[in-house]
């Protein structure tokens, strides 16, 4: 039997978060709590950090009756206190001390999500005196929380607010200044710090050299290194270890830099959480689905379509069983969720008329209460069902639309392709086809293709070759400027071992025709290829495989390695702690996706039997493929 | 780990507050702020807080009189358990009474608050502070309904073992048990009804086969185990045990009248049953004489048919013989 895992990330930050909205004590256990009303205000980042942990009746239920925005006009409210969780940038503390001088609130309790500099306390010390709201201001909190938690074992550093200082556009532009460079590290250490804090451990760190994974390992050593030595103010006292966890079980940090793999944040998707990522633009847990109105509108315009936004998280248990499943098998799985549904549906009613027979039958008391307690449970389970039912509805909808794209863009066939291209097996359908196919999937679709193909292929393509494909794909309105940087990317790297990285992949076409008769399904995938996709490791798992099992694997062998609570600084290479790794955290510098994390989800079911018990993914941004083809294109026209 | 840098933050405000003396800035406004009061608190945060006082009181009561209430464990106690019935009915009705009154209140100081006028952020917050109001005051009443429901489940499930059902599920043992605890909790009293109790109780155990009862006795011995014997329990108990008791006793008296009785009717029977047989052969005479009879009777119509048959003939032989004759005169007398 598994020892009890550790609080997951999420749950440590939730912790953290209600903490601070129950005015910085613990939150009590005892039934019918009394409720102290309080107002959240938060700026962009607060409400990122946020909104994918705590829904609005959660935020309810621990008394904040209202949320605003930090920069947005607010009206005194008296005596009620006020709890801010904003980032110590100099406009925020700017519009404090403007709140404190206008007197909004009873009593101020301030949260920095990271740490506050000396002269910005002392800004606020001085606005606070000149609009003597001193008593006011009850507490002052360093929260470490400077991250978006997204899944349990999911992280990303950015979403709205100063997202692109650590893109991967920013960190590999030809004219880059050594400032913004610094900044950017600046930035994404700070956030790498605050997970450490918040998780209580100190993780020994490896990362490739020579780029700028490279450096954030460096700073973050640094980093922690100081705040260890720092015995006063340290971070990392014993007391803030739970029960559980030993000092000597360290976490192993593995920082990868973007340019190991390019292919995958191009790649087209097929699990269903990264198929709503890539066409249905999930951001943070929240999808937006167009629906058709119902009839047309008497003039005989065009239907009105609405867009209806569902949450998917955690508490979505159908979510978190299939959210990293092919999309076929969704499909099934929501069609059985529904007979389920709908069997214990004529459940709940069969009881009902029966209970209305036998509810004159005085001499049978016992089956009577036995038809009470049926009753109750009965009553009980109904909003469960009525949740089940919105949830199976929500469900269906979002794959309906799904399945609108993929049928549109036809993009089962490009994932058959790429797949088959990673894996170096030989196309049905040549490339010429795909790109002269107007049909076929829009521009950004075309693109990835070729780019993938381009990326993917063994020997290097002559001249002439790479010009007739880009006639081609400037006949199919391409914009060709990834293109330029990706030949640079490529020449740079000499990544010849690349494509072989993608190796072990594949699909397998199953005819549709048995499933269809099967399950009658209501999604009519016909024309729909059902891909079944072998299992494989891309390049980033394999290089965590690599490191969790102190393997020796060419390209790992050089990486560094740090360990913040050594006495000395060393250049090694070689790891001095051969413990076996329990935890591990894996962080892209650049922009991640839901592919990699879905297969690193996967390699650690794969070892259930092995060591390593969670792996938490994390990225500088989450970026999906459209996204970061924009990049790749502002980085190419730049090349000109 | 949250990091708490209110000390750091007044340690700051002190050293700025020098620095503005010694620079000999603002030393008015030092004086003025110094000289404001506290706000006075606004009216409506008063009166929400005396709402939630009031619920977190009700509250408080519930809970401190929970244990009472509840009393799982009244009957082992040799005394009687601490809260009566009665105790237990005013503290529903008042927590019912206190809880409409707050709901009321809150009601009320709802529609006074939302009528006045006030910016969009007030009000939304204010709405949002009465929606927790409520919410507080539902949990209360939940408290509340658990600790009443768990009561009203008990009373049923006494007046359902102490109801007796006519087939007699119950086991031998189970009545000695309960008989056990009766006489601890009222041992100076049921003496002699004991006694009483114990032999009508065999007799009834043996007139009583046990049905099938595992489960069933699996099951009373649990709802025992939880039902505790109050007075009110006892004493319909003791009633049950003088109805019994009556019972049995009239039903004795009953069996022995019939028992007479059917003696009787067996003497009669017997006596009967002598006659009877003397009558068969009388009857079985009369019956041959019956048959025989019948038979004669028989043939004798046979011979008055057969006589009939003959007179018929013989009147017709007579009535030729005299046409013949007179015939015979004629002609003798035609011919002569």
């Amino acid at each position: 039997m598994r020892t009890i895992m550790a609080a997951s990330l999420r749950e440590k930050q939730t912790a953290a978060l209600k903490r601070m909205l129950n005015l910085n004590q613990e939150p009590s256990r005892s039934s019918a709590v009394e409720p102290v009303w309080k107002v959240l205000v938060y700026d962009r980042f607060g409400q990122d950090i946020i909104s994918p942990i705590l829904s609005v009746p959660e935020l309810r239920d621990m008394g904040v009756t209202l949320h605003l925005l930090l920069h947005s006009d607010r009206d005194p409210i008296p005596d009620v206190p006020a709890v801010y969780f904003v980032m110590p940038s100099e406009e925020n503390v700017q519009r404090i001390c403007q709140d404190l001088r206008n007197q909004l609130y009873e009593s101020y309790y301030l949260n920095f999500i990271s740490a506050v500099s000396r002269q910005r306390l002392e800004d606020l010390a001085s606005a606070a005196l000149q609009a003597g709201t001193v008593p006011q201001i009850s507490k002052v909190f360093d929260q470490y929380l400077n991250f978006i938690t997204l899944e349990d074992d999911m992280f990303t550093l950015r979403h709205s607010q100063n997202r692109e200082a650590i893109s991967y556009y920013a960190i590999n532009r030809g004219d880059v200044q050594d400032s913004e460079m610094e900044a950017s590290m600046d930035a994404i250490v700070d956030s790498l710090f605050s997970v450490f804090v918040t998780l209580g451990t100190v993780p020994i760190i490896r990362s490739p050299r020579g780029n700028a994974a490279e450096m954030v390992a460096e700073k973050l050593d640094k980093k922690l290194r100081e705040n260890i030595r720092d015995s006063r103010n340290s971070l990392f006292t014993s007391d803030s270890l739970q029960a559980g966890q030993f000092s000597f079980q360290r976490p192993l940090l593995v920082i990868l830099d973007r340019n190991l793999d390019l292919a995958t944040p191009l790649h087209h998707t097929w699990t269903y959480q990264a198929l709503a990522h890539d066409v249905l633009d999930l951001q943070l847990n929240r999808v937006s689905v167009e629906e058709p109105a119902g009839e047309k509108s008497p003039q005989g315009a065009r239907p009105k379509r609405k867009a209806k936004s569902y949450d998917l998280n955690f508490t979505d248990k159908f979510w978190q069983s299939h959210k990293g499943s092919p999309f076929p098998e969704v499909a099934e799985a929501v069609q059985r969720e529904l007979e389920e549904y709908r069997s214990q549906e004529d459940e709940v009613k069969r009881l009902k008329s029966v209970m209305g027979l036998e509810g004159e039958d005085e001499g049978a008391i016992s089956m009577l209460s036995d038809n009470t307690a049926k009753l109750t449970s009965a009553v009980s389970s109904l909003p469960e069902l009525l949740e089940k039912k919105r949830l199976i509805d929500m469900h269906t909808n979002i794959a309906s639309a799904l399945l609108d794209h993929i049928k549109v863009r036809k993009l089962d066939v490009y994932f058959e392709m790429e797949e088959k291209m990673m894996s170096k097996q030989s196309l049905d359908k040549s490339l010429m086809d795909m790109f002269s196919d107007p049909e076929a999937g829009s521009p950004e679709d075309k693109m990835r293709l070729f780019i993938i193909y381009f990326i993917c292929s063994a020997q290097t393509m002559s001249d002439a070759e790479i010009d007739q494909y880009a006639v081609a794909l400037q006949a199919a309105n391409c914009d060709l400027a990834p293109l330029h940087y990706i030949k640079r990317w490529k020449a740079f790297t000499k990544m010849t071992a690349a494509p072989s990285q993608y190796g072990g992949g594949g699909t397998k076409t199953i005819s549709m025709f048995s499933r269809l008769m099967n399950t009658g399904s209501e999604f009519v995938m016909e024309g729909v290829k059902n891909l079944v996709v072998k299992k494989h490791n891309l390049p980033v798992t394999r290089v965590a495989d690599a490191l969790i099992d102190n393997k020796s694997y060419q390209d790992t062998e050089d990486y560094r390695y740090f360990d913040p609570k050594m006495l000395r600084v060393t250049d090694s290479s070689i790891p001095r702690n051969r413990n076996p790794v329990q935890e591990a955290i894996v962080f892209i510098v650049g922009s991640g996706n839901y592919i990699e994390y879905q297969n690193l989800v996967d390699y650690v079911k794969g070892k259930s039997g092995g060591s390593i018990k969670r792996i938490t993914y994390g990225c500088s941004e989450l970026s999906n493929a459209m996204l970061f083809l924009k990049q790749l294109a502002k980085l190419g026209s730049e090349l000109h | 780990m949250a990091v708490d840098r209110t000390n750091l933050f007044l340690a700051t405000i002190k050293t700025v507050k020098t620095r503005n003396k010694i620079l000999n800035i603002g030393s008015e406004e030092a004086k003025s702020t110094a000289s404001i009061h506290p706000r006075p608190k606004g009216e409506f945060v008063v009166r929400a807080k005396d709402v939630i006082q009031n619920i977190s009181k009700l509250r408080d009561f519930l809970l401190k009189h929970r244990k009472d209430y509840i009393d799982a464990t009244g009957f082992l106690t040799s005394e009687v358990s601490k809260m009566t019935d009665n105790e237990r009915d005013q503290i529903d009705n008042d927590a019912q009474t206190f809880m409409r009154t707050c709901s009321e209140a809150i009601r009320i100081f709802k529609t006074e608050v939302l009528k006045q006028p006030m910016p969009q952020q007030v009000r939304s917050h204010r709405e949002a502070v009465f929606e927790l109001m409520e919410a507080y005051l539902k949990a209360v009443c939940k408290l509340y309904s658990e600790q009443r429901a768990i009561r009203v489940k008990r009373v049923v499930d006494r007046k359902r073992i102490s109801r007796l059902e006519p087939e007699g599920r119950r086991t031998g043992t189970d009545m000695t048990e309960l008989r056990q605890r009766h006489k601890r909790a009222r041992a100076e009293l049921n003496s002699e009804e004991g006694d009483h109790k114990s032999e009508t109780d065999d007799s009834k155990v043996m007139k009583n086969t046990p049905a099938s009862d595992d489960p069933l006795q699996m099951e009373y011995w649990d709802e025992d185990e939880d039902d505790e014997l109050s007075p009110e329990e006892i004493q319909m108990f003791e009633q049950e045990n003088e109805r019994l008791y009556n019972e049995m006793n009239s039903l004795v008296d009953e069996v022995r009248q019939i028992e007479g009785k059917v003696v009787e009717i067996s003497r009669l029977q017997e006596i009967f049953a002598d006659k009877v047989l003397q009558q068969e052969v009388e009857i079985d005479r009369i019956a041959d004489t019956v048959v025989q009879s019948t038979e004669n009777i028989k043939e004798g119509n046979e011979e008055v048919r057969e006589a009939m048959k003959k007179d018929a003939g013989f009147r017709v032989w007579i009535l030729f013989f005299l046409v013949m004759c007179s015939f015979s005169l004629l002609f003798l007398e035609w011919y002569s």
